[in-house]
């Protein structure tokens, strides 16, 4: 179990932007998530919208969000990356550079982090998440499951303890699922929280995760 | 608000109009002024959510101010209001130029702003009855349809670039700009992507099977749509005749020449 909690209290989310729908509307009472939690639930129910609240991307409308104890509110996203980590349902998304090791040093560069330092860093992380057999590829030619595993490494570079992943097996076979599995298992054995955004029942009990319905925008 | 909304062609006519004569305004501000004003009752009746439209502006402001200093700078005259060593920094009459250039910038955004109260199939047609090749006029269709997406997609990955520790409002405007670029990267080959796949489902559907294409949804220009487009033809002859002092003439000719 890792010690990191993510806490909600009373909260209230409305979409205010006009592609969105006006008229959905997500409560959450209390929940508090640590070691591995599954949200699962119908498409429209609401579950990437409360990990994107999770994860800061998305503000409350009212109520509040603690990492531990900390109300996350006035917290910038950059800040935030430093606690919870986010996977995208479509991975592509959030890589930009060509090259792997480019996407996982360029962060760190515009941090501030030497050209050195940080490409010795993306290095290492690269190998961590067994990923050096692509240093060199293109990273819009690789293939799903290995951007979803860079884009997990990447979010590394900020060593959070906390892991918010969105239809992390959409697309992915078993073989590629076992190994994403595994990635996550061994996060989680380092003492990261991890809450899983999901309809793949089989992952969810792979991953042995405390499973929490979502219907209709309300967490059960 | 209107009740009816007029056909899609009068309003293609109202905003080739406004932009129009946004283009060819250049030197009078009260002018450009009372375009402006004309341009916001006519977004008003046609229910285009004006708030929102000045919420998105506002983003826009620190860019306006910007060119509003520069055509100060660029164009004194009047009085000066501000100067450093004998060099004129802000006039009257270069803060009225710049006025002028956010106020030309406003009617252009507002002006595509009312198109979008019509739906995309509605604008097809129109497109297609006024003679334009009913292939242009879906690429025009399906460019704004995915702009929204195109913008989820930027947004994301901003935030996913946030997410690990960049600061991007902290950054200098150099490394910015070097980081908007590597944005820009993920979103282009997406869209390419979704281009190829976009073009295979519709050849595969038939698209371009023949050389014309007829539609069961049609457009009919109703006696009002006419009575309208008479309206700010004559609005527009008036206006024309009144700011240009009978020199539009000239004034077309130059600004073709300019450009």
């Amino acid at each position: 179990m890792g010690d990191f909690v993510v806490t909600i209290k009373d909260l209230t989310f409305k979409y205010t932007d006009r592609y969105r729908r006006s008229s959905f509307e997500l409560v959450v009472e209390n929940f508090a998530a640590s070691g591995c939690t599954a949200v699962m639930g119908e498409n429209g129910s609401g579950k990437t919208t409360l990990g994107k609240l999770v994860a800061g991307i998305l503000r409350p409308t009212f109520g509040q969000i603690f990492y531990n104890d900390m109300d996350i509110a006035g917290l910038t996203l950059a800040q935030i990356g430093g606690q919870v980590g986010y996977l995208f349902q479509e991975p592509s998304r959030q890589i930009f550079a060509p090259k792997p090791l480019e996407e996982i040093a360029m962060p760190l560069e515009l941090r501030g982090v030497c050209p050195e330092e940080a490409r010795a860093k993306a290095l290492e992380i690269l190998e961590k998440f067994e990923l050096s057999h692509i240093v060199d590829s293109v990273t819009f030619t690789l293939s799903r499951g290995e951007k979803q595993r860079l884009a997990i490494a990447a979010a590394m570079v900020m060593q959070p303890k906390y892991f918010v992943l969105d239809e992390p097996t959409t697309g992915l076979d078993k073989a590629r699922r076992q190994i994403l599995a595994d990635t996550l298992k061994k996060l989680q054995a380092e003492g990261m929280g991890i809450l899983l955004i999901s309809h793949d029942m089989d992952f969810v009990e792979l991953m042995g995760a405390d499973v929490r319905q979502m219907k209709g925008g309300i967490l059960c | 608000m209107l009740k009816t909304k007029p056909d899609p062609r009068v309003i293609f006519l109202l905003v080739m109009t406004f932009s129009t004569f946004g283009l060819l305004i250049r030197e009078d501000v009260v002018a450009m002024a009372g375009l402006f004003v004309i341009v916001l009752v006519f977004a008003g009746l046609l229910g285009v959510q004006l708030r929102r439209i000045f919420g998105r502006i506002k983003r826009l402001m620190q860019i306006l101010l910007l060119v509003t200093l520069l055509r100060s700078f660029f164009t004194p005259s009047g009085i000066v209001l501000f100067a450093i060593a004998d060099v004129p920094i802000l006039t009257t009459g270069g803060i009225a130029m710049g006025v002028l250039v956010a106020l030309r910038l406003i009617i252009f955004i507002i002006g595509a702003a009312m198109l979008t109260v019509y739906p995309a199939r509605a604008l097809i047609q129109a497109m297609v009855q006024m003679k334009m090749p009913y292939e242009m006029a879906y690429m025009v269709s399906i460019g704004l349809r995915f702009v929204p997406q195109f913008a989820q997609e930027m947004q994301d990955s901003l935030i996913a670039l946030q997410l690990r520790g960049v600061e991007i409002k902290k950054l200098k405007l150099r490394k910015r700009l070097s980081l908007y670029s590597y944005l820009l990267l993920p979103t282009l080959v997406s869209s390419l992507q979704q281009a190829k796949e976009l073009a295979m489902s519709m050849e595969m559907r038939g698209f371009r099977a023949l050389p014309s294409r007829t539609s069961y949804f049609s457009l009919s220009i109703k006696a009002k749509d006419y009575a309208m487009m008479v309206w700010v033809l004559a609005l527009a002859t008036a206006i024309s005749f009144t700011i240009f002092n009978n020199n539009f003439y000239e004034i077309i000719m130059t600004t073709i020449y300019t450009a």
